[in-house]
């Protein structure tokens, strides 16, 4: 019964974060300095009549929110307007029927494009995330067993250097290396590849893939070596750990039966809270490799000033990392019994 | 009743102050001083930037449009960039640039997240709740692209996104400072400023921050890196200063205007070269600092211990009815350019089946480091440096690990000190026990597993019920009789019992002592007993041995080591134990310390705290002399009287 409570606190904390993003990201795009729509809009052609069209086309011509004067940027309305005529209320209303509102760059839904796009940044965060847990944890492992030996210093060196470069530098490096040798270095798929069968074309993928998953892999790798390490060396000192030496137990089922899971545990909140950073990297890999997804969006959108583009990739980022967060949460719950019985 | 225990000496409540002594404790991390000095040399370029920099800042060599992309050459040792200007030049100007960021952004940081770190930690209450709130939901919204969107949607300018970076990276810092905030409130000396009463202003001033700038320190250099990554990303997304290029800048530049499609790696590597540069040497820093601040050994118990030094196997000793036979065993604690502490010395005694011996003597007196080294459990600092082990005619010590783990636990087994973390506490108890079995009888039917569990835990009073709970669901004194279950799940000859009864109520010791007395006589098994406790000896033992600072005090049958003590030592013990039959005796303690271990006396280890120490004492170190059969002492004056 607690443990029910205690995760349905934790899902309602998620959802009143939710929340609070949601204003931000209404806000930041509001309240910052300069109009939206002629920061967005930057065309010299384009005459009064013309802006005010495309203003009443995004909304803007609506107060922010009432009785707000000064959000109000191009004040028009007054607290006498209907509240839910204001584009707090719209937005809102929108988000919950599932729209982000309009790209000033392609005039599609901001949903569309997203909803294209996210699957290629899971593909890509997928993959490179389980390299990276994969290698960094055995990585970690050996260099805890091996502690204070060159296996472990070499190890722990290498994991900080990793840690120091700059994604998208990493990124660059890779990419000149690779086109050297033939790798293809931009996109997700060759054009034309299409109208080939598909596991040739699911081959072409995995080889776009190659390079920035083997980026992300590497940065990230670093620090899950550094994480699993010490942890696994506090393990690896508790008592317990005696007991099971002194059981008769070998090193390999000390490691596996008393160790390991003890040790994953901070393991997985990091990766989670990595998760936040991961966005960070993706943004970088994907401008470098040109691959179609969420953080080249974020780039994209970026150099055109197309705000509700960039309004919906924030939300959408945010709301993943938050639900990520919930869900590395429960699963620690579930995993380690002190908690569970709490 | 026990000994007197000495207490530990007083430990300073604060730190030592002084930025000589913490330079001096940092300057031992080999990593935090490579990291300190590439800083140093990062933040020499950047003050001296127009004196290193062999051409002018924004400098185009010509307007040429050869000069574009030059590779590397005597005027241009790292070449141009996409605008002619040289690469060098722009690569030291760099460095003020993202040292600027760094330092800034990181100081904001730090300078939120200490306030409210400090706030919510000493304050508590209210003010706690909020301000951990808002951080947890800071910490989940991702920083970077947060960072992004501000920027992209206000001006690009240098301060503009030292601010946003710095505003948006307190989160981790209000973390940890709380948590330290909150640990040093409740230390000593800060509950006396209160109860003198301090203002809480001055508290928090003059103890709390004392102590939680440290951590600061190592927050605001891990804070330095980030920003400085953050702001090459920034600027190479196209967001930095166009006024102020720095390394993340002329990245942006040289990738998006075809450096890469003219093969220009000068104008792609060097900037980026830089970042690494200065990331590295703060993490590096970080972790040296870290070092100083939680000074960690970096060992544990699966490291390869040191080997044996006799390698080769003792002559099997001549009496057959002895289970267990320990002849002059020393143990030595080796450590890296220091003299070997002589943890144990020369110590012997035998066990016969069915019997109890008593090893007595003060904490820290090397009875634990004598135990682990039976089963060659030593940590990786300890070396079996002379003597053997007999277990049953076999030389214990020069076994490899594959020998040995077929005598651990079947043959020996431990009941460690304070069970609370001798039990793994991601696994059930019942798993625990039965794990020993299947380890040393792989055989054992699976369906009669459960069932061998639940009749040993029933054997030391546990319902089988609790076979599958965790050990936090246990008691203490249920934690310590699990343990004992778990020590007979092999059907042993000897269990080793190390302090099993301490920190737990007289009541449930008494009650674990009789357990471990009712089973020694039900099932045959030969006991050593570890423990600082005299009246159990008394009541249990055949056999005791009394250790004083690592070597053998008195060795001999319980009648005689309590009628006829011979070692001033064990006299003064006996005068601090209460005697039932002699109730108006003056109950005395031993003035003084055991010594340390690193810090031996000259000659007799107890002559410093020694009633009847004489010149000798002070000189040479006794031998071991025996007075009549199966009695030894270890004290000058037994050989006066033999």
């Amino acid at each position: 019964m607690d443990r029910t409570r205690a995760i349905l606190r934790k899902a309602a904390w998620s959802v009143f974060t939710i929340f609070f993003v949601i204003i931000l990201n209404f806000f930041l795009f509001r309240v910052l300095p300069g109009d939206p729509a002629r920061a967005g809009i930057r065309d010299p052609r384009l005459n009064k009549d013309a802006i005010e069209a495309l203003r009443v086309r995004f909304g803007l011509d609506k107060p922010v929110i009432n009785c707000f004067e000064t959000l109000n940027p191009i004040k028009v309305g007054s607290c006498a307007v209907n509240p839910m005529e204001t584009q707090f209320f719209i937005y809102i209303k929108n988000l919950l029927q599932g729209e982000l509102g309009y790209s000033y760059h392609t005039n599609r839904p901001v949903v569309d494009v997203l909803g294209e796009r996210l699957w290629n940044t899971i593909l890509l965060i997928g993959a490179g995330q389980i390299l990276a847990i994969v290698f960094g944890v055995a990585f970690g492992i050996f260099a805890a067993w091996r502690a204070r030996t060159s296996i472990d210093y070499m190890a722990v060196g290498a994991s900080l250097v990793a840690w120091s470069l700059p994604t998208f530098w990493l990124a660059i490096l890779l990419l000149f290396w690779g086109s050297t040798i033939g790798l293809p270095v931009a996109g997700k798929a060759t054009p034309g590849m299409s109208s080939y069968p598909l596991l040739q074309q699911w081959g072409d993928i995995a080889k776009h893939m190659l390079l920035p998953t083997l980026t992300y892999t590497i940065v990230y790798m670093g620090e899950y070596t550094l994480i699993m390490r010490s942890s696994l060396l506090d393990v690896l000192s508790e008592d317990y750990i005696l007991t099971a030496k002194a059981k008769g137990l070998n090193t390999v089922q000390i490691l596996r039966d008393h160790a390991l899971k003890n040790a994953m545990l901070p393991l997985v909140t990091v990766i989670a809270i990595n998760l936040g950073f991961t966005v960070a990297g993706v943004i970088q890999i994907e401008s470098v490799f040109s691959w179609p997804g969420l953080g080249s969006a974020i780039y994209e959108a970026v150099v055109r000033r197309d705000f509700p583009m960039l309004q919906g990739a924030f939300l959408l980022i945010a709301v993943t990392v938050i639900l990520a967060n919930l869900l590395a949460d429960l699963t620690y719950t579930y995993l380690d019994p002190r908690v569970r019985v709490e | 009743m026990q000994i007197t225990t000495s207490p530990t000496p007083a430990v300073p409540s604060r730190p030592a102050s002084g930025l000589l002594s913490f330079w001096r404790s940092f300057s031992r991390s080999r990593t935090g001083l490579i990291g300190f000095w590439m800083l140093v040399i990062a933040i020499f370029v950047a003050v001296f930037a127009p004196l290193l920099a062999p051409y002018e800042r924004g400098a185009s060599t010509s307007v040429q449009i050869d000069d574009i992309y030059q590779p590397p050459s005597s005027a241009h040792w790292f070449g141009t960039d996409d605008a002619g200007q040289d690469v060098l030049t722009n690569f030291i100007y760099g460095a003020r640039v993202s040292l600027t960021v760094g330092f800034f952004a990181a100081f904001i940081s730090i300078v939120i997240g200490g306030v409210f770190g400090l706030v919510a930690g000493f304050f508590g209450g209210r003010w706690e709740n909020f301000l951990m709130r808002f951080t947890d939901i800071m910490l989940v919204i991702p920083d970077l692209p947060l960072t992004v969107v501000i920027v992209a949607l206000t001006k690009p300018s240098l301060w503009n996104i030292i601010f946003v970076i710095g505003i948006l990276g307190w989160t981790t810092t209000a973390r940890v400072v709380r948590s330290q905030t909150l640990a040093v409130k409740s230390r000593k000396f800060v509950l006396r400023a209160r109860a003198i009463g301090a203002s809480k202003f001055h508290i928090l001033v003059q103890h709390i921050l004392p102590l939680v700038l440290p951590i600061l320190v190592v927050q605001a250099v891990l804070a330095i890196s980030l920003a400085i990554l953050n702001e090459s990303t920034l600027s190479f997304i196209g967001l930095g200063d166009p006024s102020a290029p720095s390394w993340g800048q002329m990245l942006n530049f040289a990738f998006g205007r075809g450096a890469m499609s003219v093969g220009a790696w000068w104008a792609l590597v060097v900037p980026g070269f830089g970042i690494v540069w200065v990331v590295l040497s703060l993490t590096l820093l970080g972790q040296g600092l870290e070092q100083v601040l939680n000074p960690r050994l970096d060992t544990h118990h699966l490291m390869a211990g040191r080997p044996v030094v006799q390698k080769e196997a003792g002559a099997k000793p001549i009496q057959s009815d002895v289970l267990l036979e320990v002849q002059n065993l020393s143990i030595h604690y080796v450590g890296e350019g220091k003299a070997p502490a002589r943890a144990v010395e020369n110590i012997s005694f035998t066990l016969r089946e069915g019997e109890l011996i008593g090893l007595v003597g003060e904490s820290g007196c090397g009875k634990t480091t004598l135990m682990l080294a039976l089963l060659k459990l030593l940590p990786s600092a300890g070396q079996i440096a002379n003597g053997k082990v007999f277990y049953n005619g076999n030389d214990l010590t020069v076994m490899d690990e594959e020998e040995i783990n077929k005598i651990r636990w079947s043959n020996i087994s431990i009941v460690f000190q304070g069970a609370m973390n001798a039990l793994n506490p991601v696994r059930t108890v019942g798993e625990q026990i039965g794990e020993a079995i299947l380890k040393h009888e792989p055989s054992f039917p699976k369906d009669k597993l459960n069932a061998r569990v639940s009749e040993l835990l029933e054997l030391v009073g546990i319902a089988s019920d609790h076979r599958e709970h965790f050990p936090h669901q246990y008691s203490g004194g249920m934690r310590q009789r699990a343990m004992i279950a778990m020590a007979l799940a092999c059907n042993p000859k000897v269990i080793i019992a190390d302090e099993p009864t301490t920190a737990l109520d007289v009541m449930i010791q008494a009650q674990i002592l009789e357990l471990l007395d009712t089973l020694r006589k039900k099932l045959g098994l030969a006991v050593i007993f570890v423990t600082h406790d005299l009246g159990v000896v008394a009541e249990l033992c055949d056999k005791v041995l009394v250790m004083y600072g690592g070597v053998t005090a008195e060795y001999a049958e319980v009648d005689v080591i309590y009628n006829e003590p011979k070692h001033p030592y064990t006299q003064e013990l006996l005068k601090a134990f209460p005697d039932l039959t002699k109730p108006k005796k003056k109950l005395s303690s031993i003035p003084g310390y055991p010594p340390r271990l690193d810090n031996l006396p000259a000659g007799c280890r107890f002559a410093p705290r020694c009633p009847a120490a004489f010149e000798r004492c002070h000189t040479d170190e006794p031998a071991l002399h025996a007075p009549q059969k199966d009695h030894i002492v270890g004290c000058h004056l037994a050989e006066a009287s033999k």
